[in-house]
């Protein structure tokens, strides 16, 4: 509960500082136009956030001053207290009071020093309407005693769309970079071969830099998550607790919408449909409240988020019995539990006999796998009847370079996300199965599917005599993509596919190479389910 | 059936670009038209329907291109050396969005005044007739003024589920011309009008507010 508790007060403390910076800001522009109306209200209302964030928190003192100011500030807005440059420095002097106090109070010091003492004496007087003007600016002459500087923070805000821009330009800088060496490695050593070295040394360094300054702790993101859980358990009758497992891990900014969006829809489905009302749960002998863990961690190069509830499961028969009525599934075939847990990404299938107010829509968990999808990302589930559910995200650390390794198809040139390579190797016709579009290869003994890309695009043209092939994993399985040559590993700038392009399956992005050309980047576990749903879908028909 | 079939939609007056698809002249606003850029290499995106082309690089955003004389149902763009894509911005599911169009070569910027629009005649018109918001007067003879909006609308452009996926144009490279039936290439595709409202590839014609990222 530490952390939780440290989550907190780092969202207040940022939140406030907004507050303070808004509430200067309003008094600034009331004292130049003393009737702005607006800005009296924007200074009221972030008081009044501030004091009401503080009270639960149980942070007095700030509690205390916000009140005072408030009470003032209710004066000047019934027109009872005119608006005088007197005033206005008597509460700007306030927020400056506010901010001293608000590092103070998360700190654990929640005593009121004298000179906060006196500063709220004045405002209540100024409130009364009883502060003689001159006494008061003569008090403050000689009571304002050497203000205690709040301690400098060194942080900025910046803008992502900035942020996106410099990006954007490390990430061209990187290509260039690569066309560079590559001019240069003809040369051999030299003075501009050291030069260039050194700077693809700080032009990496940069890269990374500007990499890590994108990136926010989760835990807070997912603190707010507790709400819904609360607000949803509340609304059906159950109780459920959020543990959150984030520590310091950080992600890209760019994930934190799509991410939270994503995890919203589960954490209802979860308190929803997994979480059993408490007498359920005592009654098999579980506890009474449900348990939902939310946990976040980085492997291999992903940032795998694991969404888990002790509930009730997925139910596999009711799922296969919609999935049927609904023709998403033959009445034939036979599906194993993974594949029927996948069935509750299919749009539209909800097993919910009801469509409750948060959830049983059946768009959900669609919604999820799109957002997913967006970040290039794979999600499964895991579920054990009567013992709960667990969804496990995982999605590339950052979504602006990818580490790629080029190959070439015809005259079309295509990316594969070096994370999801395994290995590279010749394709021997002699020692695989073959199938249109693909075949079945050995693997040192192990039986790995593969997929000929040429057949898979469509690309034209005849295939070349020797082909090669790449070794892709996603989360579950192992094949090969049959290629005509192997370009080798590069950086790629991951430029997103918009407008008509956004929902093409296979791929998750575009790069543009050295030569201007635009490649497609691979969607490895989305080429491999097209892949696995085409086979099905040749099979049955 | 009235006479007019846009639904009440007509052209405003105002500044347009006009370009040649299957050899006829259209015109869109210019305040829609980023900039006009050479056709460079196309690179072909597997799953899409025949009117997109693929996918261009233009100073370092990767834009769709769609091929408007595909789209249009008049044939396919025969790429030459006065192909141009004209960049244009859309509003997709809520984003603004930036799409090129594969025309087979810009023409003119002209002023359509007020009274310069004429209602589209119910057949005589090589395009459905909800693709367009009017005749514009502009001699020697009528433009047709697409609706972009429409054209270029996700029910437009989005491959429906279940259509095959594939690279259609087979064989040969991403740049690679395969016409089939009603392309035409003019001998000269500048021909009028442009000497004074000429409009130079590779130039700005309007200047939005904000730069391609």
């Amino acid at each position: 509960m530490d952390t939780d508790r440290q989550a907190l007060t780092a969202l207040f403390q940022a939140e406030s500082e907004e507050g303070l910076a808004a509430m200067e800001a309003g008094l600034l522009a009331l004292e130049s136009t003393p009737d702005a109306g607006e800005a009296l209200d924007a200074v009221f209302r972030a008081a009044h956030t501030l004091k009401g964030n503080a009270g639960s928190l149980g942070f007095a003192a700030l509690v205390d001053m916000a009140h005072v100011l408030e009470d003032l500030l209710d004066r000047v807005r019934g027109r009872h207290v005119p608006v005088t440059p007197a005033l206005c420095t008597l509460l700007l002097e306030c927020v400056d009071a506010l901010r001293t106090l608000l590092p103070a109070a998360i700190a654990g010091k929640h005593d009121l020093v004298p000179e906060h003492r006196r500063l709220m004496r004045w405002m209540a007087e100024a409130a009364a309407g009883t502060a003689d003007e001159a006494a008061g600016a003569g008090r403050r002459a000689q009571g304002s005693a050497p203000r205690a500087v709040a301690p400098d923070r060194r942080t900025l805000r910046v803008d992502v769309d900035r942020l996106d821009q410099m990006l954007n330009l490390v990430g061209e800088i990187a290509v260039s970079r690569g066309r560079l060496e590559r001019a240069l490695h003809a040369q051999g050593s030299g003075p501009a071969r050291e030069a260039q070295e050194e700077l693809d040394r700080l032009s990496a360094d940069l890269q990374e830099l500007v990499m890590r300054v994108r990136l926010v702790p989760l835990g807070p993101v997912f603190r707010q998550l507790d709400r819904t859980v609360r607000d949803v358990a509340a609304a059906r009758g159950k109780i459920a607790r959020l543990v959150i497992a984030a520590e310091d891990v950080e992600a890209d900014t760019g994930l934190i919408g799509p991410l939270r969006n994503a995890l919203t829809h589960l954490v209802r489905n979860a308190v929803d449909h997994g979480i059993e009302l408490p007498e359920r749960r005592r009654e098999l002998g579980k506890e009474a409240h449900g348990n939902i863990r939310l946990a976040a961690r980085h492997d291999a190069g992903s940032l795998v988020v694991e969404l888990s509830d002790d509930g009730a499961g997925l139910p596999r028969a009711r799922l296969l019995e919609r999935a049927r009525a609904q023709g998403l599934v033959g009445e034939g075939a036979r599906l194993t539990d993974e594949e029927i847990d996948e069935l509750i990404f299919q749009p539209g299938l909800s097993t919910s006999e009801e469509v409750t107010e948060v959830s049983g829509r059946g768009v959900g968990m669609d919604v999820v796998r799109h957002s997913v999808d967006g970040l290039r990302g794979s999600i499964r589930v895991d579920s054990r009847e009567g013992w709960g559910t667990t969804v496990t995200i995982r999605l590339p650390l950052t979504i602006a370079i990818v580490q790629g390794f080029a190959v070439r198809v015809g005259e079309e040139t295509f990316v594969i996300p070096l994370d999801a390579v395994l290995e590279c190797d010749e394709l021997r016709p002699g020692t695989a199965v073959q199938a249109p579009g693909g075949g079945v290869l050995d693997l040192r003994g192990e039986a790995v599917p593969y997929l000929r890309l040429r057949h898979h695009f469509e690309v034209g043209g005849p295939a070349p005599e020797r082909e090669s092939v790449v070794i892709v994993r996603d989360a579950r399985l192992r094949a090969g993509l049959a290629v005509d040559a192997l370009l080798g590993q590069s950086e790629a700038v991951v430029k997103p596919l918009n407008g008509p392009l956004r929902r093409v399956t296979g791929l998750a992005g575009a790069t543009v190479r050295g030569d201007g050309q635009v490649a497609l980047i691979l969607d490895v576990p989305a080429l491999l389910r097209e892949a696995t749903l085409r086979h099905a879908a040749g099979a049955c028909a | 059936m009235s006479v007019t079939a846009t639904g009440g939609a007509m052209a405003r007056p105002g500044q347009y670009l006009t370009f040649l698809v299957a050899g006829e002249e259209y015109g869109i606003a210019i305040l829609r038209v980023r900039e006009i850029v050479e056709c460079g290499a196309v690179t072909r995106v597997p799953g899409t329907p025949p009117f997109i082309r693929g996918v261009v690089n233009v100073r370092g955003t990767v834009l769709p291109v769609v091929d408007l004389a595909a789209k249009l149902a008049l044939g396919e763009t025969a790429i030459t050396k006065w192909t141009s894509v004209v960049v244009v911005e859309v509003e997709w599911e809520g984003a603004r969005t930036t799409l090129g169009l594969m025309t087979e070569a810009v023409s003119r910027v002209f002023d359509l005044g007020a009274a310069d629009v004429e209602p589209v005649p119910s057949f005589g018109v090589p395009v459905k007739l909800e693709y367009l918001l009017g005749m514009g007067r502009a001699e020697p003879k009528f433009v047709l003024i697409l609706d972009i909006d429409r054209v270029l609308s996700p029910e437009e452009l989005m491959a429906l589920p279940g259509e095959p996926s594939a690279m259609r144009r087979a064989g040969g490279g991403p740049t690679s011309p395969a016409p089939s039936r009603g392309v035409s290439t003019p001998a000269d595709p500048l021909r009028g009008g442009l000497e004074e409202g000429a409009v130079p590839r590779g130039e700005r014609v309007a200047a939005p507010a904000e730069e391609t990222r």
